[in-house]
């Protein structure tokens, strides 16, 4: 805890992450419960309206509150951002441990594997994958997982290089502890750090990217709000109603940055020569 | 360096071959039997059995693949089925304008990133500095799609000062000579359209290159930080050079090798991004062809794209290393 509070003291940037964070999860936890509008009624006298007292973020072209839609598309997008990260950290870090730690062929296959996926631009291959799965939010967070997984590895896997030749591993070792107690207990808890820097940092791009397939019609399908496919749905009221697709839009620049403004200062701290510099 | 060259092909091979595979497994990845899938509930025996044999799906997978890397060594990508015309074919000719959009965003981004980078390095925690930092990391958070609406509205649709769709005005045609409309129009000596072609470059550029001048300017930042607190860079100083020389002979100079890695790696991402900045602004290239491709399930042309994808970002890293060899002595010598 108090090294938490070092951390933030030290970092104006990340405390500005962390505030944006927590007034977005504020607004998609408590704000649909306070709204007196639904996601899906539709009140056509209503439409494209703008900002006003009634509609905060104006109306779209279905008259549907566009800061209700917000509120309960962020419930999507965020869960889809955590749900995209565990996915990949999980996948990752269990082939990047076992990759470092047991070495020799398997290493070689994990790796190479890894740097194939590498290999494709990130969401060229989120939406190739996405677009043969079918469309649906469970198949472009599938995807994007993919996608971010040889990253975890990446990073598990030097952390398991580093580690499994610590005197505490191969005293374990020597002790006859059965493997996966000694990649948990050992290999695993002591790289975490870096992980954690990795994870938070991926959710930016977790989020960026199954926004993007939202936005191509490969991710949540109408009539669920999802702040990508909202932006797109909107698209041809851009010159008329601009807030209608602007808004979702800026939704997820938010929620993004918090995310960077927080890994970015952790990635800092964590960096002994710079951490220097910050304090 | 004609053997370091061939030494790092090699290497590609394996990675090379699992990326064919997975190319390859894309059409098989559709549920169900990829053919009644694609043709929908209404389709005949007959239509399905085409499909399957036009997918090549009868046949045993490894023979399947064989013929399908047999094909990929001869050009051939298979045939749209949408239109029926050959993959290889209209990606060949959607292919120049979008290296020609992404070398020019490669080409703003070092013009804007690096200089910026330099700057805030140069006075570290200024408030320049962090007006940068944040800006780079806004740039960064930016959803593609969001900051293509934004200009379009500003600069298009507010203030009339940019076309915000398609390469050239519809009423100006030139001729295609190398496919990249601005040279072409130069060269054909059709310098209204090459105008043209050049106003309507800008908006798709400044989409593109944002993420990657943002990038690199971070990177360059933190890099050359680094290198200015090393020895040989108090030794400059020591020597009495003027600052400027030691900023940018000795600091800069060192903080670009890794700066090349980076615009290489980043380069990759930025043609991900090239699919949503192409379909908003009609760009006839390959993301845009990509895009509608999904839309119309149309395999054949999602496997060729993402193929042309993947290769594109793999040639970016031997050029990367071999652009590594010609500026570092040291590599240099080793590839010796």
């Amino acid at each position: 805890m108090r090294e938490i509070i070092t951390f933030l003291r030290h970092n104006t940037l990340a405390v500005v992450g962390l505030v944006i964070l927590l007034v977005l999860v504020g607004l998609i936890t408590i704000g649909p419960s306070i709204s007196p509008y639904t996601p899906t009624k539709l009140d056509i006298l209503h439409k494209l309206e703008g900002p006003s007292f009634a509609h905060w973020l104006g109306t779209d072209a279905f008259g549907r509150d566009v800061l209700t839609r917000i509120m309960y598309g962020g419930r999507a997008t965020l869960t889809i951002g955590v749900g995209v990260v565990a996915i990949a950290f999980v996948v990752g870090v269990f082939f990047g441990m076992l990759a470092g730690f047991a070495g020799g062929w398997i290493d070689n296959v994990i790796m190479r594997i890894v740097d194939a996926i590498l290999a494709f631009p990130a969401l060229v291959l989120a939406i190739a994958l996405a677009a043969a799965f079918g469309p649906s939010l469970q198949n472009a967070m599938l995807a994007v997982a993919i996608t971010l997984a040889p990253q975890f590895a990446r990073v598990a896997r030097s952390q398991a290089l580093s580690i499994s030749v610590k005197p505490y591993v191969e005293a374990a070792i020597s002790l006859g502890l059965p493997t996966h107690r000694i990649l948990l207990r050992y290999v695993f808890i002591n790289g975490l750090g870096p992980l954690l820097v990795q994870s938070t940092l991926a959710l930016g791009s977790a989020i960026l990217q199954t926004a993007s397939l939202g936005f191509l019609g490969l991710g949540a399908q109408p009539p669920l709000s999802e702040w990508g496919a909202d932006v797109s749905s909107n698209l041809q009221y851009v010159r008329s109603a601009a807030w209608v697709a602007l808004s979702p839009g800026m939704a997820i620049l938010l929620a993004v940055l918090s995310f960077n403004l927080i890994g970015d200062s952790l990635a800092d701290w964590m960096n002994p020569r710079r951490r220097s510099e910050l304090r | 360096m004609a053997s370091f060259i061939l030494r790092r092909l090699i290497a590609l091979i394996p990675v090379m071959a699992i990326v064919l595979v997975i190319v390859f497994s894309l059409v098989r990845m559709i549920p169900g039997d990829p053919a009644v899938t694609l043709l929908g509930p209404g389709a005949t025996q007959g239509q399905i059995d085409a499909l399957r044999a036009q997918l090549d799906l009868d046949q045993p997978v490894v023979l399947q693949f064989l013929h399908y890397v047999l094909g990929l060594l001869q050009g051939d990508f298979g045939f749209s089925l949408k239109t029926g015309l050959p993959v290889a074919n209209e990606i060949l000719t959607r292919l120049p304008a979008t290296i020609e959009l992404s070398v020019c965003a490669v080409i703003v981004a070092i013009i804007f990133g690096i200089p910026l980078g330099v700057l805030s390095a140069v006075r570290p925690n200024s408030l320049f500095d962090h007006v940068t930092r944040v800006g780079s990391l806004i740039g960064v958070s930016m959803p593609a799609f969001l900051l293509a609406l934004i200009l379009q509205l500003v600069f298009g649709t507010m203030l009339g000062w940019l076309p915000v769709s398609g390469r050239m005005s519809s009423f100006m045609t030139v001729q295609p000579v190398t496919g990249f409309a601005i040279l072409d129009g130069i060269i054909t000596g059709n310098l209204y359209a090459a105008w043209s072609a050049v106003q309507h470059l800008i908006l798709p550029t400044a989409v593109l290159a944002a993420f990657l001048a943002a990038t690199l300017g971070r990177f360059v930042r933190n890099t050359m930080l680094d290198v200015m607190g090393e020895d040989f860079i108090r030794t400059a100083r020591a020597k009495g050079l003027h600052n400027s020389d030691v900023v940018l002979n000795h600091g800069l100079r060192n903080s670009l090798l890794p700066a090349i890695t980076v615009i290489g790696l980043k380069f990759a991402e930025m043609l991900g991004g090239a699919i949503l900045t192409e379909t908003i602004f009609a760009w006839p290239g390959i993301g845009r062809y990509m895009f509608e491709a999904i839309k119309n399930r149309d395999y054949p042309v999602i496997q060729g794209t993402t193929l042309v994808f993947a290769l594109m970002f793999v040639l970016t890293s031997i050029i990367v290393d071999v652009l590594y060899g010609v500026l570092d002595p040291r590599v240099r010598h080793r590839m010796k």
